[in-house]
């Protein structure tokens, strides 16, 4: 997928501005409220008519002022996943799926509709009515409906953030497995750089309706590092665990990791902020932390006014942040051999 | 109990009619003007608005001298109208017309509150997927105005069962053609013996219209649950 | 501040009684043109004598009045209404007096009728509503008289009084009116199409009494006086009124 996008709108009290060229097929929109995203997606999706400029889809002109070009939403084949999922409520899940299947030209309708429904475990819920439907059956369903409108793009507007993080975590896999497996690229907005990195190759990220960076989601990650209030956060693929002492024990790697939460799963997947790694020069005597890793300094890097060290423990990376000072002290160098302190407590387990 | 004459039968069956066939009449161009009103922008929007609700706000005699001006004999359709042989003035149609006309504000207005209740979003939605906006209309917003139509069509409705200003001047007090309860009322009320056959007749009346609202509510209650 | 309240209360119920000069006039709709001229007259030789007109159908005035409308003389156009008043005790027996006579015409704008039998073929014809217009009264008697009352029921479009009649005759909304000869008199596009026989009708009488009110008020009973007087007879048959 390629688009490009060149387009100024304003309003009363806001003004988009932004032109950048993207290419791939998981692309993120990252940016927090007000800084324009959503009407970067409206007008993507022929519901807002920009002021002027030109949109342009693997080489399609949407939209031109200058060649009064503005194709009507029902011709562009662009399919939205909302926020607020936005069924029709008086239609059965059924009839909601297949809303934008029956109207897809027959040329176009490639993708299998039981096939979806098997992948998004749809089947029980076929015959119900929509507004019955539990949170995370709602954003599947409408996940589902978009995808059967056999759109050349997909666009999902932040659909995990009126979920809580149990839904969360559980419907990414469908978000990602669903259009990967029917080939559909798509456009990842959302406000959480965790999200971005699970979900999205390339970041364009927005603030104050202009474009601010244009890089992979685990760079965006890290040059936010400093700014963000939860630093960087690693996400940690966990073994089945064993109890110790009150805690549980998880295999990481070649290493193993004490949690005070236990997982009744065989893996699962924890969050560590960057800021609750405290560094050793030396091996400490005896600390109350009950994880002590041995890593190896792979590289620094700058973020804001914070120091990104990016550590490699037992087959794992690890990137803890410390200030210059802190650098200076300790003698941080690539190559370097640093002991990595973490609580039990620090971890925060994945739900789903 | 009830002292009724075959003549107000007559007036109720002619009430009933009436109201049917304003409310019928009215339905799609309510429709279509609440639709425009509501989802498009354009020039002299506002004119239109204050246009609809115009009958409101007039006395329905004045709503019902206009129309005589406008569909009488010499009047700008009216003469139009007659070279082609239809008349309007001093029939049943007159009375339709003065219903429909005076009971439009009322089912533009329900209309227009169930519309805009309907999440633009879902609208948006549709378009997305492939429909267009004459799609859209017919799929999403024309269903989910449901509570919207059986509002206003009972408040029309009831409101036809009630016009005499307009319908006395358009239509006339024909017994047996035109004279709908209310003008059959009227005259009873004129002539000072006829209070029994007045009170069975507004006795009707009540019950007519009280009838009408309760499966106005029916209907409203049944419409919540499945929203 | 209690004290002005009363002073001004008793200013305005004085005032009233200053007013008692006011004659209030309940008068069959046909004699609107006739009374006004007779009033006006007497008002030329009786200053200060105020005239409240009410002009309507009569059945719709006696109810007024039954239900305590102010009203010191009552003209109708048949004896019902006027012994529909006696009956209730509302006016002064004694006074009962005819003031004049009429006759019933067919008016309209088109010469489609030409008798009582041509009716049949009209689409529209305008009465004043039987239950209260007396003209209307007259009207549907003279159709049952000739055995048409059938033919013409769904042709009959109910006015409330015989002016009503007559705007729709002059409008040409209707093929024609029962009206008043003298109301057809003052048509201005409309002409008597044929007189009604007048053995299909009882003859139109014009009753007048002073009400129980009026025979107090002074001038009521003056302005009563002169309606009999060779003065208003003449004024009336200029209006096409007839005398006996």
């Amino acid at each position: 997928m390629q688009l490009s996008m060149a387009v100024h709108k304003s309003f009363e009290s806001f003004s988009l501005s932004t032109d950048f060229t993207v290419s791939g097929d998981r692309v993120g929109i990252f940016g927090s409220s007000g800084s324009g995203k959503s009407t970067l997606v409206s007008m993507l999706a022929g519901l807002v008519e920009p002021d002027s400029g030109e949109i342009t889809l693997d080489g399609d002109c949407l939209f031109s002022s200058e060649k009064g070009i503005n194709r009507r939403p029902e011709q562009r084949r662009i399919a939205i996943v909302f926020q607020q999922h936005c069924l029709f409520p008086h239609l059965s899940v059924k009839n909601n799926l297949l809303y934008g299947f029956k109207r897809c030209p027959e040329q176009y309708r490639s993708i299998d509709v039981d096939a979806l429904v098997a992948v998004l475990k749809l089947e029980g819920l076929l015959g119900r009515g929509v507004t019955n439907l539990s949170g995370g059956e709602k954003q599947r369903v409408a996940l589902g409906r978009a995808i059967l409108a056999n759109p050349r793009l997909l666009l999902m507007d932040e659909p995990l953030s009126a979920l809580d993080d149990a839904l969360r975590f559980q419907i990414i896999p469908y978000l990602k497995s669903v259009s990967e497996q029917f080939g559909i690229p798509y456009l990842f907005i959302s406000h959480s750089l965790v999200e971005m990195r699970l979900m999205t190759d390339t970041v364009l990220a927005f603030a104050k309706g202009a474009l601010v960076e244009q890089t992979t989601s685990e760079q965006l990650a890290r040059n936010r590092m400093d700014t963000s209030p939860v630093g960087y956060i690693n996400l940690l693929k966990l073994g089945a665990p064993s109890p110790a002492d009150g805690l549980c024990s998880y295999p990481w790697g070649a290493a193993h990791l004490l949690i005070s939460a236990c997982s009744e799963r065989t893996c699962s997947m924890a969050e560590l902020s960057s800021k609750d790694i405290i560094l050793f020069k030396q091996h400490p005597e005896a600390i109350s932390a009950r994880n002590l890793l041995q890593c190896r300094v792979r590289s620094l890097f700058n973020s804001g006014r914070k120091i990104g060290i990016e550590l490699e423990c037992a087959g794992n990376t690890l990137i803890a942040e410390v200030v210059q000072d802190a650098v200076n002290e300790l003698g941080i160098v690539p190559g370097n051999t640093i002991y990595a302190a973490i609580k039990a407590s620090a971890f925060r387990l994945l739900p789903g | 109990m009830l002292h009724l004459s075959p003549t107000d039968y007559d007036a109720i069956r002619l009430s009933l009619q009436v109201a049917f066939a304003a409310t019928l009449l009215s339905l799609p161009f309510g429709f279509a003007t609440a639709y425009l009103i509501t989802f498009v922008t354009f020039r002299g929007k506002m004119l239109v608005e204050v246009l609809v609700n115009l009958p409101l706000t007039l006395p329905p005699v004045v709503v019902g001298y206009f129309l005589l001006l406008l569909l009488g004999k010499h009047g700008l359709l009216g003469s139009l109208l007659n070279d082609a042989g239809i008349r309007l003035i001093f029939t049943l149609k007159a009375a339709v017309i003065a219903s429909a006309v005076v009971g439009f504000p009322l089912l533009v207005r329900s209309l227009r509150i169930g519309m805009e209740g309907i999440d633009p979003q879902l609208i948006n939605a549709s378009r997305t997927l492939g429909a267009p906006w004459y799609d859209a209309l017919g799929t999403v917003i024309l269903p989910l105005s449901l509570p919207g139509f059986i509002a206003g069509s009972s408040l029309m409705f009831a409101r036809s069962l009630g016009e005499f200003g307009a319908t006395i001047i358009v239509a006339g007090n024909i017994p047996g053609v035109t004279q709908t309860i209310p003008l059959a009322i009227y005259e009873y009320a004129s002539s000072p013996s006829s209070e029994t056959m007045a009170l069975s007749l507004c006795l009707v009346a009540v019950v007519i219209s009280m009838v009408v609202l309760f499966l106005h509510e029916l209907m409203a209650k049944k419409m919540a649950r499945r929203g | 501040m209690r004290c002005l309240l009363s002073i001004c209360l008793l200013v305005l119920v004085w005032t009233t009684f200053v007013y008692a000069d006011d004659v209030n006039l309940s008068v069959a709709a046909s004699l609107k043109e006739a009374i006004n001229e007779l009033s006006d007259k007497f008002t030329k030789t009786h200053p200060g004598v105020k005239f409240l007109k009410n002009y309507g159908a009569s059945g719709a005035l006696a109810k007024q009045v039954e239900n305590g409308a102010p009203s010191d003389i009552f003209i109708s156009a048949n004896v019902e209404w006027v012994d529909y008043l006696k009956s209730r005790k509302l006016v002064d027996i004694a006074s009962i007096g005819t003031l004049t006579y009429n006759a019933l015409v067919f008016a309209g704008t088109s010469d489609k009728a030409s008798s009582m039998r041509d009716l049949i073929k009209l689409e529209k014809i305008a009465i004043g509503s039987p239950k209260s217009v007396p003209a209307g009264e007259y009207a549907t008697e003279a159709f049952k008289r000739a055995g048409l009352d059938k033919q013409l029921a769904k042709k009959l479009v109910m006015a409330k009084d015989v002016r009503e009649c007559l705007m729709y005759a002059e409008k040409g909304e209707v093929d024609g009116a029962f009206v008043y000869k003298t109301d057809a008199l003052q048509a201005k596009q409309a002409k008597i199409l044929f007189v009604v026989p007048q053995e299909l009708y009882p003859r139109v009488t014009y009753p007048m009494v002073l009400t129980s009110t009026g025979v107090k008020n002074r001038d009521a009973v003056a302005f009563f006086a002169y309606l009999h007087s060779a003065e208003a007879t003449s004024v009336l048959a200029r209006y096409g009124f007839a005398t006996r």
